[in-house]
């Protein structure tokens, strides 16, 4: 961290720079105001709120069910996790069983989202330091995935697939050979993405070392999901509290050292690589079955507090429910990652460059939408 | 076919001569006449320019790129400077609109004075100057004003780093600039342009000056803010740069100055290191128009694969590492040459 | 060595330079999207029993239905339009029905130009255009 000296009578001002909410890469409508000391940061501040739309408070007057299609639109690069997070809530709160069926195809098409989000995320990362070129590659993958998406549920971003007790849709013919065909050309594009962009000497001097968090002041600041990792932290929720059929897969849960914005990097690309080998797992051990629990018409949760959460892709995904036995939930909070990631982000702008605080702000991979619900 | 132009230009003299004027007005008139020739040809250049970077990024992010306007795309930019002509021309409340205003007047001047010297084939330019190695290095490096003055003008923080941000590199990259030609000049003991050209008769500059080709490269690629050093107009954190308030018209300057100032890096690359017009079977002003769109080309892949590169790593690399590179270059060249003359003398050669 | 991963990179930007390129299109060649697409609804007025549970089911109250009570004390669909800008196309109206009266269709083309012309009169619509006749034809004459 080297803010730049002032020695002597070389005195510099410090200027105020208003970053956003028009701004090429700040990932949505947020906004930093910046005090530079010519190239350097000196001091950020968040400035968030710009996309709320009450999606907590629109949960309270929508029942149980219809509050599915407003959870993919939190987190939009990932909304099949948000689906899945919010549903498995409900169903704990229910005491539902899901068919297995269900649970593997939620499975698969949870990791392909997290994939989908990673690759977002690499993207946008390459993109912050003018990595054009990456960021197509990476989003040309990421269409491959959206275009499954749109076979089995029929949307591609806002998702809207997963139903308490179930799925809605079974897997459609055609499905599983694309899928087979993606899980076969997508390592290919991983290591030419990796050739692009992860052993590029420019990147790699732009991103080692650069905004270090250690483990312990990531805790602090309660971040969650691979930018934790990234720290040393080996915390992942699919490892640690199993949920759904997580403790039946065999995979690893890549962890950094230096917490440095190539850390953070690098646990997106290795997940994804992990991601796949649950994606193989599951479709070889896909059962036959029913894809929907009997689930009653008309949801009524007893009176009550419910916690659930998964791994998203940004972080741990939790939804608090507070039901007071009706059909309508009485109050809905959401933990969401992004913005508990948000809030290091001025701890990591500090100091260094301002071309490198893009970055960081890239590295943290936060979604506006899920930032200010 | 290789003096189709020179013909012609000797068909035009001849037609001003027959007016009965004197001498000199003859040659002031064919200065003219040459100068407009050369602009014209830049002129659809960048245009064609600014459509080939569009579509061949497109073809290496397997995109098309623009396909629709004419065929394959080719009038996408004549729609394009169109659109923006008829656009509001905004001039920022705050802007010093002297400034301001002359940046986006000026921006083409110095890389069309470049243009005056560079010999398109044999015999083809507008004046050979004795100096005109020296004259392109002095004439290219105005364009750090000019860009300042659009950052400084426009009285926009962007703005104004990315003004601040062209000055620091285009006045390092320069040094090492100049240096990669010293060894070129040592080696025909001449600045004269079409001298260098006539040297690399046998052999090209690039073989005997790699080292040199590679750092002319890099810090050309650096002097005309393009590839990996794109930092003054660094889209992810300036949003434009310098040319961040600059709208319609006077965008439109700044962007097509660009491409025209890509153009001459590799006229200049081709003049010097790949011998200019020399070739086998082809007239001279088509090799000379290959090689410089071969250059042209390698500049647009490396934009498109490298990341932006920070601010001080550029330095950093200008200094530690270009810098000491093009001075050895340059001791080896001298050694090489006396080497070379002492064998000659000896007779072993 | 220092410049490798450089020299890596570029070997693949020209590796994809030749690659086949995937833009589509699209006025000329219309994409064929997969028969789940929930890009449209169309509404079948036989089946219709106007029971008013696809408009509960919808988060956001897009969809209203009138209906009439005729001699037998049944009730008859007099009217049903989907206010499009404010649907979320998840299909849980589709997903609700319990005749499958509405049905999914693929023509994504429903730009409009005024807030008005976002609203769709199924129920009109359903005369000139029903579902699993016109419509298929139609995108049938498309996809060529």
């Amino acid at each position: 961290m080297a803010i730049a000296k002032q020695e002597g009578n070389f005195r510099t001002q410090e200027f105020i720079l208003n970053m956003g909410p028009q701004h090429p890469s700040t990932h949505g409508v947020y906004r930093a105001i910046l005090t530079l000391d010519g190239e350097y940061v000196v001091d950020l501040e968040n400035v968030i709120g710009y996309l709320h739309r009450g999606i907590e408070k629109l949960a309270e007057s929508r029942t149980y069910t219809q509050f599915i299609p407003y959870t993919d639109r939190m987190d939009y690069l990932a909304g099949m996790l948000n689906n899945w997070g919010y549903v498995m809530t409900v169903e704990k709160a229910l005491g539902l069983e899901i068919p297995e069926r269900a649970e593997y195809i939620r499975i698969i098409v949870g990791e392909l989202q997290r994939i989908a989000s990673h690759l977002v995320m690499v993207a946008s990362m390459a993109l912050d330091m003018n990595g054009y070129t990456a960021w197509m590659y990476a989003f040309y993958d990421r269409e491959k995935i959206l275009d499954l998406f749109e076979m089995i549920c029929g949307s591609r971003l806002t998702t809207s697939f997963m139903r308490v007790g179930g799925v809605p849709n079974d897997i459609p013919e055609g499905f599983l050979p694309k899928l087979e065909e993606f899980l076969k050309e997508f390592p290919k594009r991983l290591d030419d993405f990796d050739n692009v962009i992860t052993g590029n000497e420019i990147f790699i001097k732009r991103t080692k070392g650069i905004a270090p968090i250690d483990g312990e002041t990531a805790l602090d600041y309660g971040l969650t999901g691979p930018n934790l990792r990234a720290s040393g932290v080996n915390f992942d929720l699919r490892k640690v509290r199993p949920y759904s059929i997580y403790d039946r897969f065999d995979f690893e849960v890549p962890v950094g050292t230096n917490g440095d914005n190539f850390d953070r990097y690098n646990m997106r690309m290795l997940e994804m690589r992990q991601s796949l080998r649950i994606i193989r797992q599951a479709v070889d051990n896909l059962p036959e079955g029913s894809i929907m629990a009997k689930v009653p018409k008309v949801l009524r949760i007893p009176a009550g507090e419910t916690y659930g959460h998964i791994e998203g892709a940004k972080g741990i995904l939790g939804f608090y429910l507070v039901s007071d036995g009706g059909t309508k939930p009485y109050r809905i909070h959401v933990h969401a990652p992004s913005f508990v990631n948000l809030g290091i982000y001025p701890y990591m702008a500090k100091g260094t460059m301002l071309q490198d605080a893009i970055a960081s702000l890239a590295s943290i991979d936060i979604v506006l939408g899920e930032v200010d619900r | 076919m290789d003096n189709i132009f020179i013909n012609i230009a000797g068909w035009i003299r001849d037609f001003i001569a027959g007016f009965g004027l004197s001498e000199g007005l003859v040659y002031l008139a064919m200065v003219l006449v040459k100068f407009v020739a050369v602009l014209v040809f830049v002129l659809l250049n960048v245009v064609f320019l600014v459509y080939m970077e569009r579509r061949v990024a497109g073809f290496f992010q397997e995109r098309l790129g623009p396909n629709r306007v004419g065929p394959q795309g080719i009038f996408q930019l004549v729609m394009d400077i169109l659109k923006l002509l008829s656009k509001e021309d905004i001039v920022p409340a705050g802007a010093d609109k002297l400034v301001y205003k002359t940046a986006a007047y000026v921006i083409f001047v110095p890389t069309m004075l470049v243009y005056m010297v560079i010999p398109f084939g044999k015999g083809m330019n507008v004046i050979d100057l004795n100096m005109g190695l020296f004259y392109i290095l002095a004439v290219s490096s105005l364009t750090t004003l000019i860009i300042f003055m659009a950052g400084w003008g426009s009285r926009n923080k962007y703005s104004l780093i990315g003004g601040m941000r062209a000055v620091a590199q285009m006045v390092s990259y320069e040094i090492p600039f100049v240096f990669s030609f010293l060894g070129v000049i040592m080696l025909t003991g001449s600045l004269k342009l079409s001298t260098i050209v006539e040297a690399q008769q046998d052999v090209w500059f690039i073989v005997l000056q790699p080292i040199a080709f590679i750092i002319f490269l890099i810090a050309g690629n650096a002097e005309i803010n393009r590839g990996p050093f794109d930092l003054p107009e660094g889209e992810q954190e300036l949003v434009a740069g310098y040319h961040t308030e600059y709208t319609a018209g006077r965008f439109a300057m700044f962007y097509m100055a660009e491409y025209a100032n890509l153009l001459a890096m590799a006229a200049i690359g081709t003049t010097v290191f790949l011998g200019g017009w020399h070739g086998p079977w082809l007239p001279g002003w088509l090799w000379f128009f290959i090689k410089m769109y071969i250059l042209v080309f390698g500049q647009m892949w490396v934009r498109w694969t490298f990341p932006r590169i920070r601010i001080d790593h550029m330095m950093h690399f200008n200094w530690k590492v270009l810098l000491p590179i093009s001075l050895a270059n340059i001791l080896v060249t001298g050694i090489g040459i006396k080497a070379y003359e002492m064998l000659r003398t000896m007779g072993w050669w | 060595m220092f410049g490798e991963g450089l020299l890596k990179g570029l070997g693949v930007t020209i590796k994809h330079f030749f690659a086949p390129k995937i833009t589509e299109q699209y006025p000329e060649v219309k994409p064929k999207l997969p028969p789940l697409v929930k890009s449209r609804f169309r509404l079948n007025r036989e089946k219709c029993i106007a029971c008013g549970i696809c408009a509960n089911a919808c988060p956001n109250k897009v969809i209203t239905v009138n209906s009439e009570k005729d001699e037998n004390n049944k009730k008859r669909l007099t009217g049903y339009e989907m206010n499009l800008q404010y649907c979320l196309f998840c299909g849980l109206c589709v997903e609700s029905c319990p005749t499958k009266a509405i049905e999914i269709d693929q023509d994504f083309e429903l730009a409009a130009y005024t807030r008005e012309n976002t609203k769709m009169d199924m129920y009109k619509e359903a005369l000139t255009n029903p579902p699993g006749t016109a419509a298929k034809e139609d995108k049938g004459g498309k996809d060529a």
